[in-house]
């Protein structure tokens, strides 16, 4: 056999074996709801066939690491990426994947930061020509066969708890209508924007919280918007000023996920939190002891994968 | 005359006081290091912790003040960092980029490092894996991945043309590959010694070729003395000398290995005889199976060498053509990755 033979059939089982790995990990089409282990911080990616939605980018580049790990080798595109809010526990993770992954749409609150990251990460969406989305309460997005519904920030408050960004004479256009990532400043704790969601695959409901307060969470529930889940991303990294009792209540979840660093310096999460849970007999799956927490539906039951 | 070399750089290499205040106007001649919350780089012989943004990248031109303490600069800042607009860098940044658009970590990570020599997206605890296995020489640009890279073409040249045109293709290669991969000192180096070396090897002259390797590394000190406390000088040079020495030698107990992977398994244990002590001493682990280890992996660098070239210079044309050439090094990172973690 000569050398040129034996260097084309080397090619051809390479080219076989990266057919089988690519088939090997073609995922299927059911839900997996992934709070990725990016110590203090939120990253939650939810997977359900080629689609992708992640949720907020935790304070570093471990949710890279996540996303390699749960997304196929040849999928490189995020469909939907929301950032709750704009603080660095939540978004500095997310300059490494718009760099990394293709992303395609951005859905936000709209508020701004002057931090010196946040601007980063403004340049890098504003230059890849990412779609942003203002959303508000109301506000339905479907990816794929996954849905999210907005519960917060509503029309009525961030209108009356913001200040739009350059103002010029003439200019009425509303925010939602804005290509830009942070476009109005509040006094506000950024905390009150978290834009909080319910995830809905078929059956399966999760209510993602980002850092969500306890009032705005009280006027989550007066509007009417909260409803029985399954599954809660505990607000604020169990923070007591997080949880209320009302939204337990009015939201009755079977699992919920706390994501928070370990032995970290805020005490997160907080004692009275875990007590709140234990008493309602929900399950608690904490990402500083357990690495990934990976809840996988098939859009009817749920189950936690090990 | 490289001994009045020396003592003139070593004279008048700068040394601060602890407590200066000072300002550092350079060039980025070697790849910051990414942490979780700062970037690390050296100037001047002095450690610069910087924050992570504004990010600085190799071939950048910087401007940092500090106060110098010891070895290192406390206080750090950035006054101002403008880009190399040097076509070869924006070149490599785009190929490194686009890696990492393609693939995921840490196969993207050890593809930018065994093409372009690029360390600075490697995450710490593949870096870990690497240094424990006593393989993160495929990382540093060295006179070995070039003399890997060169002995693949020649063994595919062979079958095509005569054996000294195949050598004058395969030469003209590793330097298509230095150009490609930046054309800075290291790869100039390392082209330098991977070519004397692996002519060395073809040709067959022991001798003289000991005295190219000699008089080259002599050359380049002269124009750098700084370069002798270099790793990537000092292991190209080791694995240059190594394959001088003792490849043929390895290669006539190897005849009962497959001929795909024999010579790929000559090559690396030839030059793991001087490397493995340097690697030793620099990252302070050593391995025992690390000969072993490179037998089993290294034959999977110059396909990812290659196919990440190819896939990279495609890419930056077609992108999509270039991500399908580029999933081709999945099985083999995978495997590359696979075993390394295995240790």
């Amino acid at each position: 056999m000569t050398v040129k033979w034996k260097y084309f059939i080397f090619l051809l089982t390479l080219i076989t074996a990266t057919i089988w790995l690519a088939v090997l990990f073609y995922p299927d089409s059911r839900l997996r709801l992934i709070a990725c282990d990016v110590g203090q911080g939120d990253a939650i990616l939810a997977i359900s066939g080629k689609t992708q939605i992640l949720i907020d980018g935790g304070p570093n580049s471990r949710v890279i690491k996540c996303l390699d790990r749960y997304i196929p080798f040849w999928d490189r595109k995020i469909e939907v990426v929301m950032l709750t809010h704009p603080q660095l526990d939540h978004y500095k993770g997310l300059i490494d994947v718009v760099k990394r992954y293709s992303v395609v749409n951005f859905i936000t609150s709209g508020l701004d930061s002057s931090s010196q990251e946040f601007q980063v990460l403004k340049s890098q969406v504003g230059g890849r020509g990412i779609g942003v989305v203002n959303a508000r309460s109301g506000t339905k997005v479907r990816v794929g066969m996954i849905y999210l519904d907005i519960l917060w920030p509503s029309s009525a408050f961030s209108a009356s708890e913001s200040k739009p960004n350059d103002v010029k004479e003439g200019n009425t256009a509303s925010v939602e209508e804005t290509n830009d990532l942070g476009v109005f400043t509040s006094k506000r704790d950024p905390n009150d924007f978290s834009v909080v969601a319910i995830m809905s695959f078929k059956g399966f409901d999760a209510l993602l919280t980002g850092d969500i307060s306890p009032d705005q969470e009280n006027q989550i529930i007066t509007a009417g918007l909260a409803k029985d889940v399954n599954y809660i991303k505990v607000p604020h990294h169990g923070s007591k000023n997080g949880l209320t009792k009302q939204m337990l209540d009015a939201t009755s979840p079977e699992v919920a996920v706390i994501s928070s660093g370990k032995n970290n310096s805020y005490g997160h999460p907080h004692a009275e939190v875990l007590q709140m849970l234990r008493e309602k007999d929900i399950r608690i799956l904490r990402t500083d002891e357990v690495g990934d927490v990976v809840v996988e539906s098939d859009g009817d039951k749920f189950w936690i994968k090990k | 005359m490289l001994a009045i070399r020396f003592v003139y750089f070593y004279k008048t290499q700068r040394s601060y006081p602890n407590g200066t205040k000072v300002r550092i106007t350079d060039r980025i001649s070697s790849e910051p290091i990414r942490y979780e919350k700062s970037q690390y780089l050296k100037l001047h012989g002095l450690k610069i912790y910087l924050p992570l943004y504004p990010e600085i990248t190799y071939g950048d031109r910087v401007v940092i003040e500090g106060l110098v303490e010891k070895d290192k600069l406390k206080e750090a800042k950035l006054v101002s960092v403008s880009e190399n607009e040097n076509y070869l860098y924006l070149f490599r940044e785009n190929i490194i980029n686009f890696y990492h658009e393609s693939l995921p970590q840490p196969h993207s990570a050890l593809v930018a490092g065994t093409v372009v020599g690029s360390k600075s997206d490697i995450q710490q605890e593949f870096w870990e894996s690497l240094k424990k296995s006593g393989t993160a020489h495929v990382v540093v640009a060295s006179g070995m991945n070039v003399s890997l890279v060169a002995g693949f073409l020649i063994s595919i040249l062979a079958g095509i043309v005569n054996r000294k045109k195949a050598l004058i293709f395969s030469l003209i290669g590793v330097w298509v590959y230095a150009i490609f991969a930046g054309f800075d000192a290291p790869i100039i180096r390392a082209a330098i010694m991977g070519s004397i070396a692996f002519s060395a090897q073809e040709l067959g002259r022991l001798g003289s070729s000991f005295r190219a390797l000699l008089i080259s590394a002599a050359a380049m000190l002269l124009i750098n003395p700084g370069w002798i406390s270099d790793l990537g000088f000092i292991l190209s040079f080791a694995a240059t000398l190594s394959l001088i020495l003792f490849e043929s030698k390895v290669r006539r107990y190897v005849r009962f290995m497959p001929s795909l992977i024999k010579e790929g398994f000559s090559t690396s244990f030839a030059a793991q005889i001087l490397i493995a002590p340097i690697l030793f001493f620099t990252f302070g682990q050593f391995n025992i199976l690390s000969p072993f280890i490179n037998a089993l992996v290294l034959w999977t660098i110059p396909y990812i060498t290659i196919i990440g070239m190819i896939g990279g210079v495609a890419g930056l044309i077609v992108p999509p053509v270039g991500k399908l050439i580029l999933y081709l090094t999945y099985p083999l990172t995978s495997w590359f990755t696979a075993v390394i973690q295995l240790f």
